[in-house]
This record gives structure tokens, C-alpha cells and sequence, in this order.
């Protein structure tokens, strides 16, 4: 209901008449659930209205509206008086839940309830004792207490684990105060940024970020960087006129966080902090609700199984032993203690521990993660969105593809190229070179000769940048090449245009000739030119050279790729002397009939990394997205460079193409891939975009904007996929927190992505995240063992009781015991189980299906419950009791007068006599042995558990090598708490046989599996 | 996510665990095929005929290798208990107070006595022999009848004044009441001839009692102890103690330790080791 009622609302946005400031307030403030649902999809309703003047009006009516002088700015005092009505010029971070609730969360939440319901039974249960006067009614006390402190140690614990990466996080956000130049008082200050109030006049420059949303009142050649808004990756140029009705379209208006790339500007502040677009729109994010993560329905799946399994049996024992007729209150006794023994103690603590143990794993390799169950999430992703710019790519243009000599060359676009391979040797390219190195305004900021080509910042846009360092590979130093060809005009490249000129002396003390170089859209280029260089050698421009220049043109394109065309022209010496003087407003030389020399096309590379990522992604069943605001031309181009559409796979224009029929004819399912514009989406009904979503394995999602994205992501999620969003934008939070998984990029991410996301990339690269889901799947998978290790040993803790009912023998092993095993003895190897390196097949097997593939489903259950009873703690229990002088069979029977403590001479088989107290000794000498052989079994327990399917002669063993170094000191430790006479060493080696006996079992069980995979 | 969280209703729940329960397409039940349901059980039923087998095995085994005189360890059985005829036990163990006047508050406690002594009959003992020695009664040899071994008479009339035999209230309306002490069978325990020690308060002082048989002592010859099996007739030596000239209305406390070798009376935790703590009180 809600998805669709969202995506009729945002094709209601985008099909126009909304500017509706009274109904947008409606939206905001209403009650009404409905409506509030649609906010986001009304972002530009609401949006819209606190601003809706201000694009409009004219200078002096803005001075008046704000109370303030273009020239004089703001007075000091009444700026601090704005400042106090407005609050200072920041974002609320996003309301944070207050630290002591994020701990109670912790304390409460899956496996806790279940302890703490044990820590209220235990605690009932000793009430009822105590007050029967029973002899040892603090056992149970005793745990109570120890589980309470086992939620409340392990909910610290992991708080103060979400709590370090929040503080990485933080450490992030803390960039340097921002600075902005402000008017007041008729003088020009540098303010912190925050300070900021309406009605103040700031002056931005480019690099400058922008302070506030701002009118401005005067610009020039200013551009500004809305991608992190909008999503739109072209600077978008910004001026003092009013260009459009709609606030977010007109040019007049610059938001809060983007960026200035160029030029000057000078505005008036309209809106401050949280009223700001920016602000509103991560105020929205915390509107989308934050879904439970798998892992967390998975424990409490978990639960209510254990639970069950524990009222079953407690419930069935109740009215067992009320029929064998204990007395009803020792039979409610009996029913806690059982539910209580259910209890997987040392579970919470271990699965806490894993989880984090593989956060600390996955943050060093860059993945942050910020909520410790997102670890598993990455694991289970069945569809990864991603976002192109910066993610997939390594976000900065570069020289792909070279055309001169009528042939096209490739040029290396990796990260750290040094040289360039294609053949330089031709004289075209001599020249070609030359028109690169001085046609171009970019520049390196001085000081970085160090450092690597590709790493130096340059000041210029992008194209001129990518050609500045291709130049700089292959050539070496560009600045004193260009120092030594003095520029005499130039030309900058303005869009009316289409080129970039400049006339240049030759370095040449002979050739008193001025060169002129011209770059600029290849068409204009060619229609300035007459001749065409070939090998060095000009020749005359005829069809034939000019369809080879189409030819080449239409295929660099084709690839997604900027082309710039080059061409130059060696100005007669006679005409041109040394000291003409050249005007570039009058253009007082030639500019056609130039010499065309070749073709340079650039794009925003891949990053190397990432189709190996892709491929591998592919091989784990994981379906990669690609939603980005970029062309659809170009995104095809980069997807299909990763491997996100393969090479054989075709979309169904590609389809149409090759059949040369119509577009509408194909057969729609024919084609494996898709791209889809943005301009489709928006027409789409959600059952259009599930087809699409289902019926093309490759997708593209190109020209998108952030609602649309969210959209996308509802998408995928009604498939029942689980989803992982990537994105680094503002624009991008409500999709990051949409998803499953949200993730957000360390370095070009904004703070509010960051805040949205449940996961971090500190290096942006796409690999990463291929890492984090195999970690997640491998968290999952020893999980699995984990929880098997755990229930296996449960039910040998838990016979002994229901057999100490049933029989009436000596209690076999008692609570403090168990909760030895449970905290002490089995914590290390469990821990270690989460330890156990991945099986071979697991990137390449199928994401899990998150409603078939649990965490513990009823086979495993049963498996566990039924199989590896308690039987070899038996046998040293009846061992130990018989060679003390209880055989088995006297033993049956005896609990009453065994616990009676007015009987001190109690009869064994021999007809010796005991106290009560000797009794009792004995009966902890049976805990210790019973324990004991309880450990020994989990050493087989462990072997047999640390692989699911392949035999433990294909895995290492070190685990079982601490297990028993753990033992041995443990068992001291529980000899020392009874001073307990140690228990015989014999008794070590009763249960040994069965322990080999379960591990042959399980072998032969392993056997089977391998051999009939698929059967139950 | 939208569609798997959605909230079931209760019908739902219903429809959907019926449909667990039967699936009329699939022909599944609760999951599983009929015929899978039978293997699995049949595959469940020999697992757990296999796992008793071995179970049955494993105690048979035991049973062979234990031995069946005597326990192969006595690890808790270092010293042998003491226990108190009559046996009335308390909050913090065993009380015995009764009131001189009133005959309801010790009849309960002639009777323990006597039902306590009726293993010591003449005719209940009948099986075993005289013994006279005051030494050790080593039996190597089963000379007993039925391969046992013999074991000494003890009889109630040793107990003389404590018998029951001259004073059938065991002089408890006089004020001077009989208390047996009685020590655990321990197998193969040598012990050596015993006295009694009372102790009052803090400061350990000893009562005016009367022991039967006189000195009070276990004489050594109903030791050692082969076993239930060896001396299935065995009895244990009793020592009566007869009050004289207690202080009424106050609360006695007062411990009984046995003295010899090989018995020790120091364990804190155990009260009945090698000693017996009662509190006493005879009331007007």
C-alpha cells in the first residue's frame, strides 16, 4: 500500500504543476499517516514553499523582505539578535537516540528477553524454594545473578563496540570549521560558517562550499556542484536571473553543501541550518522507518524455537512428574529448571563477540560498520545498488581512447598509470601532443612533484585536468614545455562557441611562426578545418577522411566518452611577424580552414578493482544495479566495462538494432539487459518496474533522481531481495536507510549519508563491499555451528535433569555446573567456531533465501536435540557412583531419602553407610566427572561442527587444540569451587570412546551428505 | 522487506499451520512426505535402539569391572559418620528436647529406641557368632555359611541399664535418658576401641554419663567391615549413653566424638564425621 501510494505521488512531482506552498505545509504538518507517507515523494511540494519568493524577487525587494543592505550587509547586532530567533547555521545531527537508550537496546533485544526470562524463573524459583525452606535454594539466586550479568556484560560490551565505530565515524564529520566571507557593518569578515543568519550578504568563490541557501545578487562564470543534491555529476551554472518558476530549477538560487567549482558570486542568506533544502531533505530521512535487520529475525526465529522446544519440555515434564506425583510446587520447580536449562547462556555473549570480532575484521578492510548485526546483512544481500560516480568509478575524467592517423588507439585508464603503451612514434602524434599540452588552462598547484601524477590536484575542470596529466605521463614536465612555447592569446572555451583557442611562439629559435591550437565538440572542430593531418603530413579534408572522422567519432561516443576534437595552425611568418599584436575580442586571425590533427576522448574510468568484483558478485548470485543520475550512454558504457551487463547480453534496443525492427516488436523477455532512463521510470507503475526488475537479470538505471533511487530500492525489496544501497550524497540518505543495507562512502560521502547507512567504505571502492559480503556470509554460515555446537550441548545438560525427575536418581550435574560449561569451557571453542575459515563454495553459491534458509531451521534443531544425547555423561556418572559403592541399580529411586538430610546413614550397595554430607560430596564428585565427559564429548562436538559438509581431514584443527588447554584449567577451577576432591583422571577417559564414536558418525553422516547432496 | 514483515493475522497464522500440518498439494505433513516420515522414524527408532544397545553395554561392562565385596574407592568415606538414636531433627540438626511431665514428648522417642533395638534381638542375631577377642577379627577365608564371612554377635542386653530390657522408658521419665551412638558401616575400616567426649557451651567439659557397654567402646573385634555381600548378617557395635544429672531447662549443646585411628572429626562442613552434634534439653 504505502509503496504504491509513494510512486503515484512522486510521478505526481515530476509530471509538474505542484508548486503548492499551502498544500505542502499540510503535508508536513499533518497527522494523517497517509499523507505522511507521501512526504518524501512531495519533497518538491514542501520544498519548495520556504523559498518560493525569493527566487522571484527583485534585489531592493529582497533588501527590504530581510531587513538588510547589499552593500552593507547585516549590522552586527542584528545579526546576533537573527541568530538568537534562528539558532546558529547548522544541521541538527539526526535526533540521536539518547545514549542510554541505545544501551537499554542492548539489553533488551533477542537473546537478552530469553535470559532475562531465565533470570526471572531462576529468581521465582528460588523465591518458592526459600520460602519451602529447601536446603540449597541459592543455586538458583546464584543464577539469576550470573545470568543478569551476562545480558548486562555482553550489552555493554557491545555498546562499547558500536560505540568505537560511531566515534570512527565521528572523527570523519570533524573537518575543519567552516569559513564563510561575510558582510556586516559595511565591512567584509571572515565568519565561521555557523554564524550565519538570514539576511546576511556572503561572497563564495570557487572551491568554496556554500554556507547557506543563498539568492544571489551578483555572479560571475560561477558554477556550482549539485551532485551531492540533486545527483546531477555536471556542474550546473549559476547566475542572478531568475530562470524558473521552480526554486530548485532556477539559477538564482544556490544551496547549502554544495560546491562553488568556479567563478564569484555574491547572495543574500534565505535560509539557515535545518530550514535549508539540505537540512529538510536529511530531516526526512529519519522519517523512513529502520527495518530489522535478517540476523535479527533470525535470532528471534531463533527464540521462539528455543523457547518452544523449552515449554514443550517443561510443560510435558510438569505433567509427568505431577502424575508421578512430586508435590505440585516441586513440579513447577522441575517446569522453571527446565526452561531455565533451555537457555542457551553462553549464546548472547558468543554471538556478540563473533559479530564484532568480524566487524573488527571487515573495518580493516574498510568497511566500517556502524550497527554490528549489518555484518551478517552483507551476507545475505541478494541485489547491490550501486551507485556509478565514485563507487563503481574512480571519479575523475581521464584519457581512454586517442583517434589520429585514421586509427583509434586505447590509452591505460588505470589508478596508477606511469606510462602510456600506444605507439607514439607517428608525427601526428607530435602534434596532437603539442595542441593537448598549450590549449589547456589547467594547472598543478605547486609543491607536489612528489607525488604521484595521478594524485596531484590540478586547478581546472575536469576534461582539462584528464588531459593535463595524460599530457604530463607521456611528455613530462608540461609547465616548463608550456613556458617555453609563451602564450601570446587565448581564447577560453564558452558554450557559444564550442572551442578553446590559443596562439602560441614555438620553442624553436628558427621557426619564427606562431603556432594556433584549438580543442573544442568535435564537429565545430572539423568545420574549421580544411585539412587533416596523416602521418605527419597534412592532407586535404575530402568525404572520405571526413566519414572516417564520423565513423570514429560515432564509436568513441558510442563508448560513453567525452570527444574533444584537436586541431592547430602554423600562422604564416609574413603575415604574422613577432610583434603582431593579437586581439582575441576582434579575432584578428584566421580561425578556419585549420589543419585537423585527431581525436581524444575521455571518460570517468572504472576503478581496476571493481569487475572483478562484479564477477565475483555475479558468482555469488548477487545482482548488481546500477543507478546513477549520469547518462544512459555513458552508464551503459561503464556497466558494461565492469561486467554489470555482460558482453554477450543485450538490451532490447540493442536487440532491435540487430534485427533492424522496431523497438516495440522485440520480445522483451529475449533481452538480459535493460537500461532505464529516468524518464521512463517516472511513467512507470510499480508493476512495470517489478517486471523490469524481474525479467532483466542486468540492470541500469540511468538519469535517476534520489526519489526515483528510493523507489528502485522499494523495488527490489517487494521482490523479496534483500538490498544494499550505495551512495554518498545527501539526496542519497532515505534510500541508505531504506535499504537493508545501507552504505555509504568514507571519503566522498556526505555527513548525513554517513548517519543513514548502517555501513561505511572508508576507501569508496566498490571490492569492499565484495569482501563485506563474504565476511557476512561466513558470519552466517559459523554461526550456524555455532548455534549447532550450542544446542548439541544443550540437551546434554538438560537429560541429566529430566532423567533426575523421571528415575529419582542423585542429581547428575548441577545448575553451577552447567553454567561452567556454558560461560567457562565453551565460550573459547564457540568464539573460535565464528573463527573458522570459509568453505570453498561460498562466494559461489546463491545469497541465502531469507525465508528458507535460516539461521536454525527444524532439521538442524532436531539434528541437535536428538541426536547427541547425553549418553556418554551417563556412563561416567554411573562409573563414578558404582565404584564409590552406588551401583546403577540401587541408585534408582533414591532422590527423597538421598536429599533427605535427617538420614546420615544412608545404605549404599556394599552396606556402607554415609552422612548427608559425604552424600553430597560425592554427588559434586559426579558433577565434575559428568562435566568433565560433558567437555570431552564437545571436543568431538566441536570437530564434528566446524565443518557442515567436507571432512575435518580437509580443515585445520587448532581450535581443539585451546578448547582443551581451556578445559584443563577450568576443570581446576571447578574442583577448586567444590573443593572437590579432583575426579579420578579414569574419569577423563570414560567418555572418550563415545566421543570418537559421535565424530565416526558424523563423518559417515558428512559421507552421506556429500554423496546424496539434496536429500533430507 | 515490505512484504515479509507484514502482519498476519491470527486466520493467517491458522491457515498457514494448517497448511504446514497438511499440504494437500505438496501431500506434505508437517513438512516431510508420509513415506519420509516413516524412514525418518524408522531411521530415529534404530538410532535410539543403537544408542541404548550401547548404553545397556557400556553398564554391563561396568558391571563386570566393578567389584562386588567391596566399592573399588572410598574417596568420601574417609572417616566413618556417627549417628544418635533417638533421631529427631531440627532446623539446624538434630534436637532433641522433651518435657519430664508430659509423656506425649518422649513416648515418640522410647519408641525410636525400641524399634531401633529390635535388630539387636537375641533371635535377630542368631546368625552371627560369639566373639571374645579383643583384637581385630581378620577373616581372610569365607567360613561362613554360603561363601560370607563371619560376623560378631551384638545384642541389645550388652547395653545393660540402656537396654530397654530392665527400663522399657530407657529412664527417660526420670530425667536420665539413654541416647545410642551409633557408627556407619565403613568396608574395610580398621578402628580401634572408642570413648565418648561431651562438650557444653564453648568450653569442653565432660558430663557425668554412664556408657554401655562400659568405657564406652566399640569393640575391636566387630572390625573390620568386608561388605554386605561378605557379612550380610553384620551389625554394627552400638555404644548407649545414659545422662545423669543433667541441668533441666537449659539447652544442652553437646558433641559426641569418636576417638581411634583412622577417624577424624575435623571436617567443618560435616557435622556427623567422626562426631555427633546434638542440642538437648529436658524441660519440667
Amino acid at each position: 500500500m504505502q509503496v504504491v501510494c509513494c510512486l503515484f505521488m512522486a510521478v505526481g512531482c515530476h509530471t509538474g504543476n505542484c508548486i503548492h506552498g499551502s498544500r505542502s505545509r499540510q503535508f508536513e504538518h499533518s497527522p494523517d499517516p497517509e499523507i505522511k507517507m507521501s512526504t518524501f515523494c512531495s519533497l518538491s511540494f514542501s520544498l519548495s514553499f520556504g523559498i518560493q519568493d525569493d527566487h522571484r524577487l527583485s534585489t531592493s525587494e529582497l533588501e527590504r523582505k530581510y531587513g538588510t543592505s547589499i552593500s552593507e550587509g547585516l549590522s552586527s547586532a542584528k545579526a546576533a539578535e537573527i541568530l538568537v530567533r534562528d539558532g546558529p547555521n547548522l544541521l541538527t545531527p539526526p535526533k540521536a537516540t539518547p545514549e542510554i537508550v541505545k544501551f537499554l537496546k542492548q539489553m533488551i533485544g533477542g537473546f537478552s528477553i530469553l535470559l532475562w526470562i531465565g533470570v526471572v524463573f531462576s529468581w521465582i524459583s528460588f523465591g518458592i524454594q526459600l520460602a519451602q525452606g529447601a536446603e540449597s535454594p541459592f543455586d538458583n539466586l546464584y543464577l539469576g545473578v550470573v545470568l543478569a550479568l551476562v545480558v548486562i556484560l555482553t550489552g555493554i560490551f557491545a555498546y562499547y563496540q558500536e560505540a568505537k565505530s560511531t566515534n570512527i565515524m565521528a572523527s570523519f564529520s570533524k573537518m575543519i570549521p567552516q569559513q564563510a566571507l561575510v558582510i556586516r557593518d559595511g565591512e567584509k569578515k571572515e565568519l565561521p560558517a555557523d554564524q550565519l543568519v538570514v539576511g546576511d550578504v556572503v561572497e563564495i568563490k570557487g572551491g568554496d562550499k556554500i554556507p547557506a541557501d543563498i539568492r544571489l545578487i551578483f555572479a560571475q562564470g560561477c558554477k556550482v556542484d549539485n551532485s551531492s543534491l540533486t545527483g546531477e555529476s555536471e556542474p550546473q551554472s549559476r547566475s542572478c536571473d531568475f530562470t524558473h518558476e521552480n526554486p530548485l530549477e532556477t539559477r538564482n538560487i544556490a544551496f547549502y553543501s554544495t560546491t562553488c567549482v568556479e567563478g564569484t558570486a555574491t547572495g543574500i542568506v534565505i535560509n539557515t541550518g535545518d530550514r535549508t533544502i539540505i537540512g529538510r531533505i536529511a530531516s526526512l530521512t529519519s522519517g523512513v522507518g529502520n527495518e530489522k535487520t535478517p540476523i535479527a529475525i533470525e535470532i528471534e526465529h531463533f527464540v521462539y524455537l528455543v523457547a518452544g522446544v523449552a515449554v514443550s519440555i517443561g510443560v510435558l515434564f510438569f505433567i509427568i512428574s505431577v502424575s508421578m506425583r512430586y508435590k505440585i510446587l516441586d513440579s513447577i520447580i522441575f517446569l522453571i529448571g527446565i526452561i531455565v536449562a533451555n537457555v542457551p547462556e553462553g549464546l548472547l555473549a558468543t554471538v556478540t563477540v563473533s559479530l564484532s570480532l568480524t566487524a573488527k575484521r571487515m573495518a580493516k578492510k574498510n568497511c566500517l560498520v556502524k550497527n554490528l548485526e549489518a555484518v551478517e546483512t552483507l551476507g545475505s544481500t541478494s541485489i547491490i545498488c550501486s551507485d556509478k560516480t565514485g563507487t563503481l568509478t574512480q571519479n575523475r575524467m581521464t584519457v581512454a581512447h586517442l583517434w589520429f592517423d585514421n586509427q583509434i588507439y586505447s590509452a591505460d585508464t588505470s589508478e596508477d598509470q606511469t606510462t602510456q603503451p600506444f605507439d607514439q612514434s607517428s608525427p601526428s602524434w607530435t602534434a596532437l601532443s603539442k595542441i593537448v599540452t598549450l590549449c589547456n588552462r589547467a594547472e598543478f598547484r605547486p609543491g607536489q612533484e612528489n607525488l604521484p601524477i595521478m594524485k596531484r590536484v590540478v586547478v581546472g575542470d575536469a576534461s582539462e585536468t584528464a588531459l593535463l596529466k595524460f599530457a604530463e605521463v607521456i611528455l613530462g614536465d608540461v609547465m616548463n614545455i608550456r613556458a617555453q612555447k609563451k602564450k601570446v592569446a587565448e581564447i577560453p572555451f564558452n558554450s557559444t562557441n564550442k572551442f578553446q583557442l590559443s596562439i602560441h611562439e614555438t620553442d624553436d629559435p628558427n621557426d619564427k611562426r606562431f603556432l594556433l591550437v584549438m580543442k573544442g565538440a568535435p564537429e565545430r572542430i572539423l568545420e574549421r578545418c580544411s585539412t587533416i593531418m596523416i602521418n605527419g603530413k597534412e592532407e586535404p579534408l575530402d568525404s572520405e577522411k571526413a566519414e572516417a572522422f564520423q565513423t570514429a567519432y560515432m564509436e568513441l561516443g558510442g563508448m560513453g566518452e567525452r570527444v574533444l576534437g584537436f586541431c592547430h595552425l602554423y600562422l604564416p611568418e609574413n603575415e604574422f611577424p613577432d610583434t603582431y599584436l593579437f586581439d582575441t575580442d576582434s579575432m584578428n586571425f584566421p580561425t578556419s580552414n585549420l589543419c585537423f590533427v585527431g581525436l581524444l576522448s575521455m571518460i570517468d574510468p572504472p576503478r581496476s578493482t571493481v569487475p572483478d568484483a562484479v564477477s565475483k558478485c555475479r558468482s555469488a548470485g548477487i545482482k548488481v544495479i546500477m543507478v546513477t543520475g549520469d547518462h544512459p550512454i555513458t552508464a551503459k558504457a561503464i556497466a558494461k566495462s565492469v561486467g554489470i551487463i555482460s558482453a554477450t547480453s543485450e538490451t532490447v534496443e540493442d536487440i532491435a538494432k540487430r534485427l533492424n525492427i522496431p523497438v516495440e516488436q522485440v520480445n522483451r523477455r529475449e533481452a538480459t539487459a535493460a537500461v532505464v532512463n529516468g524518464m521512463e521510470l517516472k511513467d512507470m507503475s510499480s508493476q512495470q518496474l517489478d517486471e523490469i526488475l524481474c525479467n532483466h537479470s542486468e540492470i541500469v538505471f540511468a538519469r535517476t533522481s534520489p526519489q526515483q533511487k528510493l523507489i528502485i530500492v522499494e523495488g527490489c525489496q517487494r521482490q523479496g531481495a534483500v538490498v544494499a544501497v550505495t551512495g554518498d550524497g545527501v539526496n542519497d540518505s532515505p534510500a541508505l536507510k531504506k535499504a537493508d543495507i545501507g552504505i555509504a562512502m568514507g571519503i566522498a560521502g556526505s555527513d548525513a549519508a554517513k548517519n543513514a547507512a548502517d555501513m561505511v567504505l572508508l576507501d569508496d571502492n566498490f571490492a569492499s563491499i565484495v569482501t563485506g559480503v563474504e565476511e557476512g556470509r561466513l558470519i552466517f554460515d559459523n554461526l550456524k555451528k555455532t548455534i549447532a555446537y550450542t544446542l548439541t550441548k544443550n540437551i546434554a545438560e538438560l537429560c541429566p535433569f529430566l532423567i533426575y525427575i523421571i528415575t529419582s536418581i542423585p542429581l547428575p550435574i548441577g545448575t553451577i555446573t552447567i553454567l561452567f560449561i556454558d560461560l567457562g569451557t565453551d565460550i573459547i571453542p564457540s568464539v573460535a567456531l565464528a573463527y573458522e575459515k570459509a568453505e570453498s563454495d561460498i562466494m559461489n553459491r546463491r545469497p541465502r533465501n531469507k525465508r528458507k534458509d535460516r539461521l536454525v531451521n527444524e532439521q538442524l534443531a532436531v539434528y541437535s536435540y536428538l541426536q547427541i544425547g547425553a549418553l556418554a555423561s551417563f556412563v561416567t556418572y554411573f562409573t563414578v557412583y558404582a565404584e564409590q559403592g552406588f551401583l546403577p541399580s540401587t541408585l534408582l529411586g533414591v532422590r527423597v531419602n538421598w536429599e533427605n538430610n535427617a538420614i546420615n546413614d544412608f545404605e549404599d550397595s556394599y552396606g556402607q553407610e554415609w552422612t548427608k554430607y559425604q552424600r553430597t560430596y560425592l554427588q559434586w564428585t559426579g558433577y565434575t566427572a559428568f562435566f568433565v565427559s560433558i567437555t570431552i564429548q564437545q571436543v568431538a562436538d566441536l570437530i564434528i561442527r566446524k565443518t557442515r559438509r567436507n571432512s575435518i581431514f580437509q580443515q585445520g584443527h587448532n581450535t581443539i587444540r585451546q578448547y582443551f588447554l581451556l578445559n584443563s584449567v577450568w576443570n581446576r577451577l571447578i574442583q577448586f569451587i567444590h573443593s572437590s576432591p579432583s575426579a579420578r583422571f579414569q574419569y577423563w577417559f570414560v567418555a572418550v570412546p563415545f566421543a570418537i564414536l559421535i565424530w565416526v558418525y558424523d563423518e559417515v553422516r558428512k559421507l552421506f551428505i556429500r554423496r546424496y547432496p539434496g536429500s533430507k | 522487506m515490505a512484504t515479509l514483515n507484514e502482519k498476519k493475522t491470527c486466520s493467517e497464522r491458522m491457515e498457514n499451520f494448517r497448511r504446514f500440518v497438511w499440504n494437500p498439494e505438496t501431500k506434505l505433513f508437517m513438512g516431510r512426505t508420509l513415506i519420509n516420515w516413516v524412514w525418518i522414524s524408522l531411521y530415529y527408532l534404530a538410532f535410539y535402539v543403537v544408542m541404548s544397545g550401547l548404553f545397556a553395554l557400556s553398564i554391563y561392562c561396568l558391571m563386570r569391572t566393578v567389584n562386588p565385596y567391596e566399592p573399588d574407592y572410598q574417596d568420601q568415606l574417609k572417616s566413618p559418620g556417627v549417628t544418635l538414636r533417638p533421631d529427631v531433627y531440627g532446623d539446624r540438626g538434630l534436637q532433641i528436647y522433651y518435657n519430664v511431665s508430659d509423656n506425649k514428648t518422649w513416648e515418640g522417642l522410647v519408641t525410636t529406641l525400641q524399634t531401633f533395638l529390635t535388630a539387636y534381638t537375641p533371635a535377630a542375631q542368631h546368625l552371627n557368632i560369639n566373639c571374645t577377642s579383643d583384637t581385630y577379627f581378620f577373616q581372610d577365608a569365607f567360613d561362613g555359611p554360603n561363601k560370607t564371612k563371619l560376623s560378631c554377635k551384638f545384642t541389645s542386653d550388652m547395653l545393660q541399664n540402656c537396654s530397654g530390657i530392665t527400663d522399657p522408658t530407657f529412664g527417660f521419665p526420670e530425667g536420665n535418658p539413654c541416647f545410642i551412638i551409633k557408627m556407619n558401616r565403613v568396608s574395610t575400616s580398621s578402628r580401634e576401641a572408642c570413648s565418648l567426649l561431651y562438650k557444653q557451651g564453648d568450653e569442653p567439659r565432660l558430663l557425668e554419663v554412664d556408657y554401655y557397654p562400659v568405657n564406652g567402646t566399640f569393640n575391636l573385634h566387630y572390625f573390620p567391615y568386608y561388605g554386605k555381600k561378605s557379612q550380610p548378617s553384620y551389625s554394627n557395635p552400638l555404644v548407649a549413653v545414659k545422662f545423669l544429672n543433667i541441668t533441666r531447662n537449659v539447652e544442652h549443646r553437646i558433641v559426641c566424638k569418636v576417638i581411634g585411628a583412622g577417624i577424624t572429626f575435623d571436617n567443618v562442613h560435616d557435622p556427623y564425621e567422626g562426631k555427633v552434634e546434638f542440642k538437648f534439653k529436658i524441660e519440667d
